[in-house]
């Protein structure tokens, strides 16, 4: 007999590993689907996030600190994503896409580097979440838990609203599809991309705030970070916020199942579906609109 | 008002010389055909006069609204707020934007209603697919949806890219239509032709003949006819 409280905790778990993988692919995705650059150091931006988080949660007790944490890596995250936009990625825009992975390549062991230096590279953790828990049954649910899964909902609604109902949403969808088009119609196409770069990686920030104080920050973590990514968005499609979200929950769903049935196969379950997908639907569940746009 | 001009433009791409030593003038008030065989340079020219390329030789301006720009080294999206459209070659709607959306795009916030009242006159077909996605549009359609996003700024001058190729006679009528409307209501048109010289009649007066990237022709439209030079160049007569 499975326990009523069991089943609430671990569902809660897996939609607080979905949500922070939401935030991060989606940002990837995003960033992707408008600029054609597959951003590799979008998992060093996610750990800069967690760092931020630790820094300012370790500085000032209690809980409004986890809240100007979250902020704090989302907009320090979006500058840094404005640094290397303006400074680096500009210069790539259609170029050959092995300069382009190459750049960001470099760019994770450089921030890798800057993280090390800062914090050291030992593991940095809390030793209490913020806003205490709920108990359900035997069970306990933390509440930061909760707020992280309303952050990513949040975050998807937004995303949503920016791109479908406001002018500057469909600004950047024009310039992602003919950006001289749209350009010479009038649109400040470099703002655009912009833009585009420093929401995405204020997503990973947030994501990586948010991740931080649960799954603890540690040089390097960008990386597990970034490979789940791409099988979320390879999964959802290239592109697709929808397909980012209906990726993140098939993987944190996935992986927080298996670890309790079949932990063995937790990992290789998800590049399993991923393969499935590929071979039924290369373009992902909600991809299919990258043909008629090249 | 606004007026363009170019002077001894040279555009290389890939290493071949497609403009070389350009010189046009639009001046306010007055219309222009740029004609010239497939692969002439017609669309280079066009797009190196918004600023979208940039010349290795010579000077593109722009004066309008009290200011002057430097089409070589401004980027192009400030000529459109100088007042001036453009419909490109191709069409080029957005395709998962709405016609609505298209306009709101390029006005660069919610269309105001008596400006889409005014486009409505103009051009009355887009009523019938305003809502309708770029990408689930026939050529024609996107062809008047091409025409509308130029005007949605209220521009005084418009540049059309071969805006009649491949149409069906019903719609390059309702798109030539459109275009003396345009010009009646006080706006320039600047205009590429690849064939013949009679459907641009009424729309433009004057025309320069573009040949392998030189302008061998310029002068009033119907005089480009009876231009020996031009007839061989541009028809092979
Ligand atoms: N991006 C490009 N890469 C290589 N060659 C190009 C490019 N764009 C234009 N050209 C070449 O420049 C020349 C002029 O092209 P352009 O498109 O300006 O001609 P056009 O007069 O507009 O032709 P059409 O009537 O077919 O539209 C052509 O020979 C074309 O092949
Ligand atoms: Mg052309």
């Amino acid at each position: 007999m499975v326990d009523a409280g069991f089943l609430v905790a671990q569902l809660v778990n897996a939609l607080f590993y979905s949500s922070i993988l939401f935030m991060i692919a989606s940002g990837l995705s995003l960033i992707f689907g408008i600029t054609r650059i597959l951003n590799l150091a979008h998992g060093a931006f996610y750990m800069l996030g967690a760092y931020i988080m630790y820094t300012v949660m370790t500085a000032l007790p209690g809980g409004a600190s986890a809240v100007l944490g979250i902020l704090a890596a989302g907009a320090l995250v979006a500058l840094i994503g404005l640094l290397v936009e303006a400074g680096l990625l500009r210069r790539v825009y259609g170029k050959p896409e092995e300069v382009q992975l190459l750049l960001t390549f470099a760019l994770i062991l450089v921030l890798d580097d800057l993280a090390k230096m800062i914090w050291g590279p030992e593991y940095k953790s809390l030793t209490t979440l913020p806003w205490g828990s709920l108990a359900v049954g035997d069970y306990t649910i933390p509440v930061y838990h909760l707020v992280a899964i309303a952050v990513a909902l949040a975050s998807a609604v937004g995303l949503w609203l920016l791109f479908s109902r406001t002018t500057l949403g469909k600004k950047i969808r024009a310039s992602a599809s003919y950006p001289e088009v749209a350009e010479a119609l009038g649109v400040d196409t470099r703002r655009m991309f912009m833009a585009t770069f420093m929401l995405g990686s204020a997503l990973a920030g947030a994501s990586g705030a948010l991740a931080g104080p649960v799954l603890t920050a540690y040089p390097g973590m960008g990386t597990e970070a970034i490979v789940l990514s791409f099988a979320i968005i390879v999964i959802g499609g290239m592109g697709s916020i929808l397909g980012a979200l209906a990726g993140a929950l098939i993987v944190g769903f996935t992986r927080t199942v298996m670890a309790v049935v079949y932990p063995v196969l937790e990992v290789a379950l998800i590049y399993i579906v991923m393969a499935i997908v590929l071979l039924v639907k290369p373009t992902g569940l909600f991809g299919g609109r990258e043909v008629e746009r090249r | 008002m606004v007026e363009v001009s170019m002077e001894d433009v040279w555009v290389e791409i890939g290493g071949v010389e497609v403009l070389r030593g350009v010189t046009i003038k639009v001046e306010e008030g007055a219309s222009y055909a740029i004609v010239g065989r497939n692969g002439a340079g017609k669309t280079t020219l066009l797009r190196t006069l918004l600023g979208i390329l940039k010349p290795s030789r010579g000077r593109v301006t722009a004066r309008g609204r009290g200011r002057i720009l430097d089409m070589t080294r401004t980027p192009p999206h400030k000529l459109a707020e100088l007042g001036v459209g453009y419909v490109p070659q191709g069409r080029m709607i957005f395709p998962d934007l709405t016609a609505l959306e298209n306009l709101e795009v390029a006005y660069g916030g919610p269309v105001p209603g008596d400006t889409l009242e005014w486009i409505y006159t103009i051009l009355p077909e887009l009523k019938r697919f305003i809502d309708r996605k770029g990408m689930y549009m026939s050529g024609g359609e996107q062809q008047i949806v091409a025409v509308a996003r130029a005007l949605v700024r209220r521009p005084s001058l418009i540049v059309l890219d071969e805006p009649l190729e491949g149409l069906a006679p019903r719609v390059v009528k309702s798109i030539l239509d459109a275009l003396r409307e345009i010009k009646a209501s006080g706006v320039s048109i600047l205009i590429t032709e690849s064939g013949t010289i009679s459907r641009v009649r009424g729309i433009a007066e004057n025309a320069y003949g573009l040949d392998r990237g030189e302008i061998i022709y310029s002068g009033d439209l119907d005089g480009l006819e009876r231009d020996p030079e031009a007839r061989r160049r541009i028809w092979g007569l």
